[in-house]
């Protein structure tokens, strides 16, 4: 399937529904619903919730993830915001402040 | 239909499958009308209606509201165009008017200003039949 | 350089989309794009939206405006209702539009309009349609310039002072014509009591 990538110099303010893959290198501001797997590569900066399948997060993330699957927050990662999933994965470096919930 | 001056007419029937031109200096004030296809090579002002096709040669020159088949733009055209036809704007033409035509192509440097408005569905998400045009004209 | 930004078939945006770059649209769009770099409307993409850009190419349906600081390109297959407005444009055969096109750079006015001799035959809204710039003072000088004029023209006075203010007032604005509107309605007044 084919990815939606959000590039590094894009501010986008707003709502994203995807049924795909959706990469965040730039800015977002809204809410994200994705039925697939979200990306927020390092750079990248969403303020809005975001639901989806597996999230990875290298970037900043200021809002509620939501998955329905497993959740990662790698090294750079800065994360405000509670998050539910099935499995989570916080690495050395991440930054994270806020609930996890992990009842399906 | 406008004769011109020192130009025969190339031998062709100048009744229904002919081509009249109006050379190059040539000036025809007044309405055109007529069956057959014009080639304007000089200078038109006033309304031209044809059964057939017409253009507007490189260096031509119409002040005129037009009704024909295929219009064929390469010079200047002030004033509307109605064609049953295609319309090409071919590079070097400067036209302003409103232009319809069944299919209506402008090449890159050509100048125009005006309102196209051709026919056609747009998809329902951005409202089906879109009767309505873009944002008002100034 | 940044990545492209690649909003897929399947994605759907609602909202402003601003920034630097290349984006290329094949899913939906609602709301405004403004980028600095090149805009792609692909076959499959629905854009409700107006787009600014340096280049705008469209391959699929676009409602809403397209200003673009070099070029617009509409190819066969494009839909398009709104305004299109640049330097250079390009409309292919087979490419659809519905709204005033103009080349040029995108700061112009529309330039005037020359008609046909017999439509600029004496109507103030035609002389006043030659300085677009002037709408709003036009909008409002043309119905007083009229009535004043045709005012003076039933009662028989002659007074052609009238005519010329009216045609003045298009071009330098309201407060001329309005000093002759108001004798005469002071003329009016006066009858009626």
């Amino acid at each position: 399937m084919a990815s939606t990538v959000i590039g590094a110099g894009i501010t986008i303010d707003g709502e994203i529904t995807s049924d795909e893959d959706v990469i965040v290198q730039g800015t977002l501001r809204g809410k994200l619903v994705a039925k697939d797997a979200v990306t927020v590569e390092h750079g990248g900066v969403v303020e809005a919730d975001i639901t989806g399948g597996p999230v990875a997060v290298a970037g900043s993330v200021t809002g509620n993830i939501s998955s329905n699957d497993r959740v990662d927050l790698q090294n750079g990662a800065k994360v405000v915001g509670n998050v539910k999933a099935t499995r989570i994965t916080i690495a050395d470096g991440a930054q994270f402040k806020g609930n996890v919930d992990m009842d399906v | 239909m406008a004769r011109t001056t020192g130009r025969s007419d190339h031998g062709r029937d100048q009744g229904t499958l002919g081509e009249a031109i109006i050379g190059r200096t040539t000036r025809v004030r007044g309405r055109v009308s007529g069956e057959g296809n014009l080639l304007i090579e000089g200078n038109v002002e006033g309304d031209i209606a044809l059964t057939g096709d017409l253009t507007i040669a490189e260096g031509g020159r119409a002040t005129s509201s037009i009704e024909a088949v295929g219009v064929t733009l390469r010079g200047e055209l002030d004033g509307d165009v109605r064609a049953s036809g295609v319309v090409r704007i071919e590079a070097g033409a400067r036209v302003r008017g409103d232009v319809l035509g069944e299919s209506v192509s402008l090449e890159e440097g050509a100048e125009f200003v005006g309102r196209l408005d051709g026919t056609f569905d747009m998809p329902s998400e951005l409202g089906g039949e879109g009767r309505t045009g873009g944002s008002k004209r100034r | 350089m940044a990545d492209p930004t690649l909003i897929g078939s399947g994605t759907f945006v609602r909202g402003r989309i601003t920034g630097t770059g290349d984006l290329e649209i094949s899913g939906r769009i609602e709301g405004e794009v403004t980028c600095s770099g090149e805009v792609v409307v692909e076959s499959s993409g629905i854009v409700g939206a107006s787009i600014s850009a340096r280049r705008i190419l469209v391959r699929g349906a676009v409602k809403g405006d397209l200003v673009a600081e070099e070029a617009v390109i509409l190819e066969a297959g494009a839909r398009v209702v709104g305004d299109l407005r640049a330097p250079r444009i390009a409309i292919a055969p087979g490419g659809m539009v519905r709204g005033h096109v103009q080349t040029g750079a995108a700061g112009q006015q529309a330039a005037p309009r020359a008609r046909t001799a017999q439509a600029t035959a004496s109507k103030p809204a035609a002389a006043a349609a030659s300085s677009s710039a002037r709408a709003p003072a036009k909008a409002v000088a043309a119905p007083t310039a009229t009535a004043a004029a045709s005012r003076s023209d039933s009662r028989g006075d002659g007074k052609k002072q009238v005519a010329p203010p009216a045609r003045a007032a298009t071009r330098v604005g309201p407060p001329p014509p309005v000093v002759p509107a108001l004798k005469k309605g002071t003329k009016a007044l006066q009858k009626k009591r």
